[in-house]
């Protein structure tokens, strides 16, 4: 056949999609996360609170049963939403999570723009959404490991140390209150943390960048709330917003008098944006003019 | 001295072009705004009873010295050694006949110069919103440049600590992290000596006394325990230059491999 | 001629890994080239001999001075890191200029070096672009640049030529040539052998650490006594000529090539073998066209010695 007439050649096979393209990311980001040197101690201490209330949740049993003796002391520690919104709005716990970011994200994107990589992903059958994906379900792996599985544990835990099924009786929805407000912790940190790590190449930098912007608007926040005691102010705060909006889920009274949808709005806002940046930031090849 | 003189030259010009400055500028000009805000507030009719001086001294200085310091020392610090390392640039300039404390000291100074730069421009803009109808008095320009002078020695003194934290470990940024937000922050509520463990006590102690009353912002301040002026700028001093002399001789016998 | 560069039992290691191990080596002045595979010690070498690296075990000098943490020595010294490493958010100039000041210039002094270094490498046209927008052969000269601005009498390139195209690869030899024909040394690593071959016949060859050869190709050809040599005879008749030398102890094998025209000898003894060829061509039946020995290149001295 001559040369001119081969062109091209149909090939007939049908290419099967891979359901699960961004795997491959996840498990190699999760076993290099392990690989670093402060992680594990971080991850470790970020379950001590876990821990601890689970200790409480037993403890709680054993005062039931002991409350005919001791008068009021039933009072002091009850399983009930309030113990649900302490723990996963607890100020320890939203801090660790942010170390674990700072320890496990901030590099995740910030490395690979700078040793040029993103081609290597892109060059491959992987859109940019599956990058993301994988990427994100780093983070959601950890921070689900401190926040939903926990939240299940404490709900099975409290069914089988309190040996009936009243808890769930008097709190049908608490289950889906966990993983919803996991969801949202999980989601916020995902794409907070991804915007910040695909705005340098510098890893030191982005992780500074992560704890300061946390920390600076909470910060913020205590000094106009301070000066003016106006409670909108809580919505200049991350973890602010992150504890009104668990408040709401956890159907308690919010720590601050302003509307929990407020701060979901903010929330939102900001993982739009933080999802707008990383799409700006993360391209195939960079045209540098 | 002719080469400290050249790094530092050579680092004032690149720390000066870097986007990260840049960015570090900008988060600088948060107090600004926040000192605007109070004016703003003011301007409104909003407060009868603001005070410039009042939230000068217990919210911005608090603010530039708990926080915003520690933040940009910390980068900077750590990247007069950490920056060359994970750059791998450091080849270019220890293979020149330069001596390797003059680069860490030239390159600390340069970096030290950009921060302070940072931080003053910030401070005096926050001074100035919030203290316009007293520049007439001699007194308020003592006080803004006694504020400048306490920052300037947190500056020396943290940036050569987190310089030392930075030539030490390879990832220094977790450590400074928790030195900056957990170790500084918890050692003053301790009493007697134990506070004395961290540098931001000394430079309370060079503050005036205001800092620590129980207002509003108490939230802000804690228990201090003062050493006396003398003795804290002595310690400064010595902080600084202990740290950048131990920084010094690890940065001249230490190998430096980079990672793959 | 005396040693620029001197090392007496030099060895590295990096925990339980071998860097380097016990060389001993003199450097004269003129183009040495470094051969070895990834991981054989080269780049350990070179950090070793600019002081960014001190050594385990053993000694070393360039002009007789010990080089690490004697920053004086660095004035006669140029290195072109292996590493595609900048400061990326400065210019082409600004980062060579910064450079240059730190050898001890003043500022006329450090543009006229300047720009005469960036006119070799022909970068002057593109002197003020940020360098992170450099093509890779724009920053493998600007590296090379800043190695040679303050004319060093010693100047130690690591895989120089990697990731060139064959333009700026010829480019790039020619100015490593010319460098070594002023009298410098020079000292080039890589691990594409005719990349070498093209530079200098002087070689070390590296591996795992080791020195397996030093000097010529050709002295380094004599040392592998034990390996036969490979011959090509190319004849208009070649089976007679097979025949003339098939009874012969020092030839271990005949081949025949696809082309008939040509036969591969593999001999023990070069000399004994060219000495009965050359009375055998001179027979007027012999008809031989060509004798090459394509064996005689630096790839497979490499693979002698280190045995693939």
């Amino acid at each position: 056949m001559p040369i001119a007439e081969r062109g091209y050649i149909h090939w007939d096979g049908e290419l099967l999609e891979r359901r699960r393209p961004w795997l491959p990311i996840t498990r190699q980001g999760i076993r290099l996360a392990f690989k670093r040197k402060y992680f594990k101690f971080s991850f470790f201490v970020s379950l001590v609170p876990a821990f601890g209330f689970l200790v409480g949740i037993y403890a709680a049993e054993k005062i039931q049963d002991f409350k005919l003796k001791i008068e009021g002391v039933s009072t002091i520690l009850q399983v009930n939403p309030g113990f649900f919104r302490a723990y996963f709005a607890g100020d320890f716990l939203l801090f660790m999570m942010l170390m674990l970011m700072v320890l496990s994200g901030a590099g995740l994107i910030a490395d690979e723009l700078r040793h040029n990589a993103l081609q290597l992903y892109f060059a491959r059958p992987l859109t940019k959404k599956d990058y993301f994906m994988g990427k994100a379900a780093i983070l959601v792996f950890f921070l689900s490991l401190v926040t939903v599985v926990p939240g299940l544990v404490f709900i099975i835990c409290k069914l089988i140390f309190s040996g009936s099924f009243r808890f769930l009786a008097d709190y049908p929805w608490i289950g889906l209150s966990v993983i919803g407000f996991s969801a949202l912790v999980t989601a916020f940190f995902s794409f907070y943390t991804l915007m910040i790590s695909s705005v340098s190449k510098n890893r030191r930098y982005t992780a500074i960048l992560l704890f300061t912007i946390y920390i600076f608007s909470d910060v913020l926040f205590g000094i106009f709330y301070a000066s003016f005691r106006n409670p909108y102010f809580a919505l200049l705060s991350i973890k602010a917003n992150l504890q009104q909006v668990g408040a709401a889920f956890f159907n308690v009274k919010a720590p601050y008098a302003v509307s929990w949808i407020y701060s979901l709005a903010v929330l939102l806002t900001l993982c739009a944006v933080s999802a707008f940046i990383l799409h700006k930031r993360v391209k195939g090849v960079e045209v540098i003019k | 001295m002719k080469t400290i003189r050249e790094i530092f030259a050579f680092f004032a010009f690149y720390g000066r072009k870097t986007r990260r400055t840049q960015a570090f500028f900008l988060i600088s000009l948060f107090p600004v705004a926040i000192a605007a805000v109070f004016r703003f507030h003011q301007a409104m009719g909003g407060d009868g009873s603001f005070d410039g001086m009042y939230l000068f001294t217990n919210v911005i200085m608090t603010f530039f010295l708990q926080f915003l310091i520690l933040v940009l020392t910390l980068f900077f610090g750590t990247s007069v050694t950490s920056e060359e390392v994970e750059g791998r640039t450091l080849t270019y300039l220890v293979t020149r006949p330069v001596p390797k404390s003059s680069i860490l000291l030239g390159k600390y100074a340069a970096y030290t110069l950009i921060v302070t730069v940072l931080v003053w421009i910030g401070l005096v803009a926050c001074f100035l919103i919030l203290n316009f109808e007293r520049l007439g008095e001699s007194q308020t320009w003592l006080v803004l440049l006694r504020y400048l002078g306490v920052l300037t020695l947190g500056i020396l003194a943290y940036g050569g600590f987190f310089t030392f934290l930075g030539t030490f470990l390879k990832k220094s940024i977790m450590v400074g992290l928790l030195f900056s937000f957990g170790w500084e922050n918890v050692i003053q509520y301790f009493p007697g000596s134990t506070q004395r463990f961290a540098i931001v006590h000394y430079l309370k102690s060079l503050l005036p006394r205001v800092m620590t009353s129980r207002g509003r912002f108490s939230f802000l301040t804690f228990r201090l325990e003062p050493t006396s002026g003398p003795v804290s700028i002595l310690t400064l001093i010595l902080i600084t230059a202990g740290f950048l002399a131990l920084a010094a001789l690890l940065f001249h016998h230490k190998e430096y491999i980079y990672e793959d | 001629m005396s040693a620029v560069i001197a090392t007496s039992k030099l060895s590295k290691w990096y925990g339980n890994v071998l860097g380097l191990s016990d060389v001993t080596i003199s450097i004269e002045p003129g183009i040495t080239g470094l051969l070895g595979p990834n991981g054989a010690g080269k780049s350990t070498f070179f950090n070793l001999l600019t002081g960014q690296l001190k050594p385990s075990i053993g000694s070393l000098t360039i002009f007789g001075e010990p080089v690490r943490n004697n920053s004086r020595a660095f004035r006669r010294i140029g290195l072109c890191p292996e590493q595609d490493a900048f400061y990326e958010e400065l210019s082409g100039w600004e980062f060579l200029t910064n450079l240059l000041r730190l050898q001890g210039y003043g500022p006329s002094e450090v543009a006229a070096k300047a720009e005469k270094a960036l006119g070799i490498v022909e970068l002057l046209a593109d002197k003020g672009r940020v360098v992170r927008s450099y093509s890779h052969g724009m920053r493998q000269r600007l590296k090379f640049a800043q190695a040679i601005a303050h004319d060093p009498q010693v100047v130690i390139l690591d895989e120089p030529l990697n990731g060139l195209d064959p333009l700026g690869k010829r480019k790039l030899i020619r100015l490593i040539k010319d460098f070594g024909r002023e009298g410098r040394t020079v000292l080039v690593s890589s691990h594409v052998l005719p990349e070498i071959e093209a530079l200098t016949a002087d070689i070390v060859l590296l591996h795992h650490g080791k020195i397996l050869a030093v000097g010529g190709i050709q002295n380094i050809r004599d040392l592998i006594d034990t390996h036969p040599h490979i011959i090509a005879v190319r004849s208009s008749a070649p089976r007679a000529l097979a025949a003339h030398f098939v009874g012969e102890e020092y030839v271990l094998n005949v081949h025949f090539e696809n082309s008939r025209d040509s036969v591969l000898f593999e001999t023990t003894n070069r000399d004994r073998f060219f000495e009965r060829l050359t009375r055998y061509a001179a027979e007027p039946a012999a008809a031989v066209e060509e004798v090459t020995s394509p064996d005689d290149n630096l790839q497979a001295v490499f693979d002698y010695l280190v045995g693939t």
